[in-house]
């Protein structure tokens, strides 16, 4: 009796777990969601694209290569404008960080490419989804070419010479669906034409609305154009998207002095935000690096032919002596207050200042002086209530809207940079520098572009270490 | 019923062994009664029983012998070693007789695990098994080691073994066990004592049996403390002094200025010298250019931080007490252990404190039923400021990274200390904004790692609960069905705090961060049981049903905005950050075991598994796994029973395929979308990385061949066996090209192979009246090899993949020296013909990035792993030895070629080996000229690359056991007291590091481990 009591307790135990047929079903990912949540609706969708913002000012690498604001502090630190104290980025600011093993190198790829790889899978996405309407997809879809034209420009700008040089030349490869191959290294020239394929996409379809100034609309598809004109140099075209990039974002003289940490500032077209429970600490550049005053690095200062360009009543003018050494050659005896370091300042990236600038510049190219002399002044005037109009006509005035590009935008996306490459001029430092003319780059240096890093050239076949010879 | 009068009577007596020699703490029981009493010192008893009655007498590996109670005596008695009890050990699902195992089963017993009392239990078992490798990177009190058993049979998914504790597995912490309550360890190393566990025995398994009371013995306390003192077991590397630091940085400024940029050398040193002070942003000598044209120094530095000295413990404390009480009825048997640790590690603060309690109770219940239960509540905290890992306040990088420049304490521009409003020197975290002369450190500003070991807080609270009862029913003599419900629950409570006014979070007026992980078990296990025999054939079979679950659930918070003193998350003004997750596992299986014996002589073992996991599609979840084993006593045939010298031969032969589905996260087919990266307040995901839907187990073939054996009496015995294990579909993360914006996919690739010898020898030198020599000596050849990829090869960091190759063959630039006539390093590169192709030629090239990546030849797996240990007695004195050893492997020492940078940047420390640097044209030497510019003379190279064996004494005690005639008066059955060394001798090839490095063979910047001396006492009454 008893021994039957137990086998009824064994039979009993068995039945009652076997029968769970479930069992290995239930367990279900809590922090994840599958495509088909995301693809689905617009919902769905706008959180991928908030997602794919977000991680672009994340901390992807380490501190000097975080994220898009990183590429533009490396760049800002290889021109004459800024110098460079014993900090991060430091060998950026020598012109001496491009080797294929460096983490500059590795990082200026993989970034925007990660990037690329993450919009492909959006455009993929939106292309073949069932339940969205045509209109939304257009919409959605604007954003995503946008974005994906925008990264491939950094790698056009970062990995050979600019575009006037020669269009037959390796770039990087080109990717128009979500890959698992490696692809071999495209041309310049096919590479501008992809760009500038997707632009014109996106300046059609992109809404003019979106929810704040970190996601990309009409003005902004504009003004990744206009960007892309002024280095290839198509001056018509690059001034009629600067004109539509800027509507609507009118200049402020006296936000110029808040702090460059809002995002709501009327002359902020695109920005990365940041929110003290949405913050990259120490990463954000350039603020962490060139506020000498809040608890970020700081060390960055400013050469003093540079400062010298600006009058004591433009509102550009930021620099202190903050050291009390002087108006002497010290390294550190100019210090600005531009930017205020803080774990929730947002980050400019495209501004209805630089839109104007080239919009003023494409003028002056097509011979339309008189227009760029004003709208020029008209800017010099917002910003330094004493400023006179120069006069000034052909070379002369091209050249004082170079100027007046370094002081408008200096510290925010390495302009001086920018333009020393697209037009083919070399840097020479001067003033005051830590690292001088060792820093110096010729017209059409080499050292304008990195090395294909060896971490490519070890995971795709079709590229192999040739690709460094002679780069 | 008849009243006899029976008379009480006392029965007395002396238990001595085979020699002679008395057996102290021998039993002596009346039967069928709980009576009972062990002998003392001198082997004597003495018992009041009923005249008449029948008398049992036992001890530990003899055979017992019975009397009648009479008035006669005293009695002599003259116990016997039992040759004939099998020694019994635990193997998957249950236990075996040594003599019946078909497989490869080392076990680390309940003397041996007493002899070498440690603090946790993987020190026990480090040394004393061949073909098990542990690695305890780092000195944190309190962190488990990597253990590896005969080699790496996975790369990402775990390579780790499963560990069973008491049937079930384990997924705490294995150093939340004290040593003290084990009874014993086995190591499963071949697929037929490992088969059983499936899915989960790809890389071995390590079953831990905690201690347990015996039936019908008097109850026994036990009772010991040990008190001890550590400093590290090696040194770090040497560092600079101030003095050839700034001396070392002038140069390497003014050889760039000279080399790099043209500058005449005149000019270079006068640069060197005016850009010095700004260069380092520091100024220990109070003068302008502390370093003339000539390179001398002007002044004498106010300063020069011993980083090592203001941050490590010369001597860091250790204490342990340990209490048990067991015992045991005719029908209940019991076992309570309850032991506190408190250690403290190499960094200052950091400490690690546990109270681990264990009870054990197992009752039959009547004729047929039986049960028990065993619960465990362990409790540890540990406090860690950063000793590894990248994060600034990480001491170890600290201390290899900022030069003695450096000051500890803030300085103004003049040099003079800043004190806080109470006068007490404010930490200098380098970042004085206000100032350009010790203003911002160059290196690591806005931290102070010592400031950050005072400041802040990094508190690991794990409390972890197990209650594991069974269940066991007699269906007929030959049928048993064993029940077991395991229930673990493990809490991880983390907490951190940075300091709101100093250091990373001060611009945020502090930061807390908090994390609690619940990781809750249950695991179902039922048994059917049968075993019978006709004639010379044993049958046992065994038919198992298991069910496991586990569920992780994550919360964490963070928040900032603190006011002075305030640590806990309710002060916070502003909140960071909040998370969670629960994630779960489950495996369902269905096992087998059938084992079959001829005559004590053949053996034969047959076991299968099914396992459905969880983890993988319903259309790849499912997998079989199955082992057989075979073995042959040829001592007890008779063809060599008439061979006198031969005691014991056995030959065994087992293969089984196994699977591994661990350490691969909870749903690694699933392609999805990552939340968590909101934009504001928008929601925000984003793609994860690529991975295979199809992806399945990876898969294990074993082989082992093996033979056991004693001869000459017993004087010598040992194994001997050879194994391949080769493991396919391994889960890698296959790397992608770069470009595609993925770094690798996830995906079954491949295969590798671990193929070995282990030998284990162990010899009773010598068995005298008052002395006792045993000697034993195990080691293992491993060797990695991949043997299958689904592409030509892939480079994975300083390692190249390709078949005929192992994982851990370094794959990197080698190093040609430095060119005396310009000091630059250089390395070699392939000549090649205008198409591409090697000619075979190699010339040398300063050009980091043109140089050819070779296999040095040298792999990161040691060739030999291994250990020796000794047991003397001598009358009342014991010693016991236990040494490991490691040779043939190569350890890239990165830590080292960081401080050989030679002052690429500013503000980072050096090795005083710089000083044999190049300095003139002509020079030979090994170390390049300094330039202050980015070079990379000392990117990863062989240069770096060093032989890393070592030895080392891991464990040495010595005791002394009381036998004294005074003790029973104080009803003392045992003292002793002994000294306990720990890790007190290394021998070691590359010196500065700790010779345990990760399996990679990359040094980083890691605390090294300690070596303890204590004293203990044990007492037990």
């Amino acid at each position: 009796m008893k021994k039957l009591f137990g086998l009824l307790l064994v039979l009993s135990n068995v039945f009652t777990v076997g029968c769970e047929q479930d069992y290995l079903d239930q367990p279900a990912p809590t922090e994840s969601v599958n495509s088909s949540v995301i693809f689905e609706s617009k919902a769905g969708v706008e959180a991928f694209m908030s997602g794919i913002l977000r991680v672009s000012r994340s901390q992807f690498e380490r501190t000097d290569a975080g994220g898009l604001y990183s590429m533009y502090f490396a760049r800002e630190v290889k021109g004459n404008d800024l110098i460079m104290g014993f900090q991060w980025y430091l060998f950026d600011y020598e012109n001496d960080n491009r080797e294929p093993t460096y983490t500059r190198t590795t990082f200026s790829w993989e970034f925007p490419y990660s990037m690329i790889n993450q919009l492909n899978l959006y455009i993929d996405g939106v292309k073949n989804s069932s339940s969205l309407s045509e209109n939304e997809k257009e919409g959605l879809l604007g954003q995503g070419y946008a974005l994906r034209a925008f990264y491939y420009f950094q790698l056009a700008m970062e990995f050979q010479h600019t575009f006037a040089y020669d269009t037959s030349l390796a770039a990087p490869p080109i990717y128009e669906e979500p890959a698992l191959e490696g692809k071999p290294m495209s041309t310049i020239g096919a590479l501008y034409e992809f760009i500038l394929s997707d632009l014109y996409t996106a300046v059609q379809t992109t809404p003019e609305t979106r929810q704040n100034k970190s996601y990309v609309n009409r003005n902004v598809a504009h003004a990744m154009l206009a960007r892309v004109h002024q280095v290839m140099g198509n001056w018509q075209e690059a001034a009629n998207a600067a004109t539509i990039a800027r509507q609507g974002y009118s200049l402020n003289a006296s936000e110029y002095a808040q702090g460059f940490d809002d995002m709501n500032a009327s002359e902020w077209i695109w920005a990365l935000p940041q929110r003290s429970d949405q913050t990259n600490y120490f990463y954000i550049a350039p603020h962490a690096f060139t506020d000498n005053e809040s608890d970020g690095f700081g060390l960055a200062f400013w050469n003093k032919d540079f400062v010298s360009l600006f009058s004591p009543t433009d509102v550009r003018n930021t620099f202190v002596d903050l050291y009390g050494v002087g108006e002497g050659n010290d390294y550190y005896a100019r210090a600005s207050s531009k930017f205020r370091f803080s774990f929730s300042a947002d980050i400019p990236i495209i501004r209805s200042a630089e839109m104007l600038l080239i919009e003023i510049e494409a003028k002056a190219r097509l011979g339309n002086e008189n227009e760029a002399a004003s709208l020029l002044l008209q800017l010099q005037q917002n910003r330094d209530p004493n400023a006179q109009a120069s006069g000034n006509t052909g070379n002369a005035l091209i050249e004082e809207i170079l100027v007046e590009r370094r002081k408008e935008l200096y510290g925010e996306l390495g302009v001086g940079w920018f333009d020393a490459k697209r037009l083919r001029r070399g840097i020479t430092r001067t003033g005051n520098h830590r690292v001088g003319s060792p820093a110096n780059l010729l017209p059409d240096d080499k050292k304008f572009f990195l090395k294909i890093p060896q971490k490519e050239i070890d995971s795709n076949e079709y590229i192999d270490n040739s690709v460094n010879s002679n780069r | 019923m008849v009243i006899l009068a029976q008379q009480n009577i006392d029965v007395s007596g002396i238990i001595t062994d085979e020699l002679g020699m008395p057996l102290p703490g021998a039993t002596v029981i009346e039967v069928g009664t709980v009576n009972g009493v062990s002998t003392d010192f001198d082997g004597n008893f003495s018992i009041e029983v009923l005249e008449g009655a029948t008398l049992e007498f036992s001890y530990v590996g003899y055979a017992p012998q019975t009397i009648l109670a009479t008035t006669q005596g005293p009695f002599n008695i003259s116990l016997q070693p039992d040759n004939t009890l099998e020694e019994v050990v635990v193997v998957a699902y249950g236990t075996q007789s040594k003599q019946s195992i078909v497989g490869s089963v080392a076990v680390i017993s309940e003397s041996d695990i007493q002899s070498q009392p440690a603090t946790t239990i993987t020190q026990a078992i480090q040394g004393s098994v061949p073909g098990i490798n542990v690695i305890n990177t780092g000195g944190v009190p309190g962190t488990n080691p990597t253990i590896r058993i005969r080699g790496i049979g996975s790369i990402n998914a775990s390579a780790a073994p499963l560990i069973i504790v008491d049937g079930a597995p384990f997924n705490g912490d294995l150093n939340s066990i004290a040593q003290e309550q084990v009874a014993s360890i086995s190591v499963l190393k071949d697929a037929s004592s490992t088969a059983l566990y499936g899915s989960r025995a790809a890389n071995g398994v390590i079953i831990v049996n905690t201690k347990s009371g015996k039936k019908s013995t008097p109850t026994e306390i036990s009772l010991s403390t040990v008190y001890g003192s550590s400093s590290m077991a090696t040194p770090m590397h040497d560092l600079l002094g101030v003095d050839d630091y700034t001396r070392y940085y002038w140069e390497a400024y003014s050889n760039n200025e000279q080399y790099e940029n043209n500058l005449s050398p005149a000019a270079a040193a006068a640069a060197a010298s005016s850009n010095l002070v700004s260069a380092l942003a520091y100024n220990p000598y109070g003068v302008p250019n502390p370093v003339d044209n000539q390179g001398n120094l002007t002044a004498d530095a106010a300063w020069s931080t011993d980083w090592k000295d203001v941050m490590l413990n010369t001597t860091a404390y250790k204490k342990q007490h340990g209490l048990s009480v067991s015992g045991g009825s005719e029908k209940t048997n019991f076992y309570f252990g309850s032991n506190y640790l408190r250690e403290q590690g190499q960094i200052k603060s950091t400490y690690f404190e546990r109270f681990a309690t264990r009870l054990n109770i197992n009752t039959t219940v009547n004729d047929f039923i039986s049960s028990g239960l065993n619960m465990s509540y362990t409790t540890s905290k540990q406090n860690t400021p950063n000793q590894s890992g990248t994060s600034f306040s990480n001491s170890i990088q600290w201390i290899y990274t900022i030069p003695s420049y450096y000051p500890l304490y803030k300085r103004d521009a003049q040099g003079m200390i800043t004190n806080d409003g109470n006068g007490n020197p404010l930490f200098d975290y380098g970042n004085n904004n206000g100032q350009i002369v010790n203003g911002v450190r160059p290196a690591l500003s806005n931290e102070n790692a010592y400031g950050a070991i005072l400041n802040n807080e990094i508190l690991k609270n794990r409390t972890y609960v197990s209650m594991n009862g069974f269940i066991k029913i007699d269906l007929l003599p030959q049928l048993n069905f064993k029940s077991n419900i395991l229930y673990e629950r493990f809490i991880f409570d983390g907490s951190k705090y940075t300091h709101n006014e100093f250091g990373a979070a001060a611009s945020v007026n502090g930061r807390v961060s908090q994390d609690r992980d619940f990781t809750t078990t249950l695991n179902a296990i039922q048994t059917l049981n049968y075993s019978n025999s006709f004639g010379a054939h044993r049958f046992k079979v065994d038919a198992i049903f298991e069910s496991y679950n586990r569920e992780n659930n994550l919360f964490d918070a963070q928040g900032t905005g603190f006011l002075p003193n305030v640590r806990v998350l309710n002060g916070s003004t502003i909140p960071e950050g909040v998370g969670g997750a629960i994630n779960q596992e489950r495996l369902m299986s269905a096992i087998t075991r059938v084992s079959y014996d001829h005559d004590n002589t053949y053996f034969a073992e047959l076991s299968f598994r099914r396992d459905g996991s969880s983890k993988f599609s319903n259309d790849t979840r499912w997998g079989n796994f199955y082992s057989l084993g075979g073995s042959w006593i040829l001592s007890n045939a008779s063809f060599v029973e008439t061979t006198d010298w031969i005691d014991y031969l056995k030959l065994k032969l087992s293969y089984g395929e196994l699977g591994n589905n661990r350490g691969i996260g909870f749903f690694p087919y699933l392609q999805v979308f990552d939340t968590g990266y909101n934009q504001l307040d928008n929601t925000g995901v984003i793609s994860s990385e690529f991975v295979d839907p199809n992806l399945t187990w990876e898969k294990t073939a074993l082989l082992n061949i093996g033979t056991e054996f004693t001869f000459f009496e017993g004087k010598l015995e040992g194994s001997i066996e050879y194994y391949n294990r080769e493991s396919i579909d391994l889960i890698y993360n296959k790397p992608v090209a770069l470009s595609t914006g993925n770094e690798s996919i996830k995906t079954n690739v491949g295969a590798v192979k671990n193929y070995g010898l282990e030998f284990s020898f162990n010899s009773l030198v010598l068995k005298k009246e008052n002395l006792l020599v045993d000697l034993g000596l195990n080691f293992s050849f491993d060797r990695n090899e991949i043997s299958d990829l689904t592409q030509e090869e892939f480079i994975e960091g300083d390692k190249k993949w390709m078949v005929g190759k192992s994982l851990y063959d370094f794959f990197i630039r080698a190093s040609a020296g430095v060119d005396p006539s310009d000091g630059y390093q250089m390395w070699y590169k392939d000549v090649t013909t205008n198409e591409g192709e090697k000619t075979g030629e190699r010339i040398t090239t300063k050009e980091y990035s043109e140089a050819t990546r070779y296999y040095a030849g040298k792999s990161s797996l040691p060739k030999m792993v291994g250990g020796f240990n000794a047991n003397v007695v001598y009358k009342n004195f014991d010693l016991n030895a236990l040494i490991n050893f490691s040779f043939g492997g190569y350890v890239y020492d990165s830590v080292y070629a960081g401080l050989m940078s030679g002052f690429s940047a500013p503000g980072r420390a050096g090795h005083p080996d710089l000083s044999r640097r190049w300095q003139a044209p002509g020079d030979e030497t090994d170390v390049p000229l300094f330039l202050s510019s980015q070079n990379d003379f000392n990117a990863s190279s062989t240069r770096f690359l060093f032989k890393n064996d070592y030895i080392r004494l891991r464990g040495l005690n010595i005791g002394y056991n009381f036998k004294e005639n005074w003790m029973e008066k104080y009803q003392l059955k045992g003292l002793r007291v002994f000294f306990q060394g720990d890790n007190i001798f290394t021998l070691q090839s590359h010196k500065g590091i700790d010779p345990e490095q990760a399996i990679s063979g990359r040094t980083n910047y890691r605390s090294h481990q300690m070596k303890t001396f204590s004293l203990g006492i044990n007492i037990q009454l």
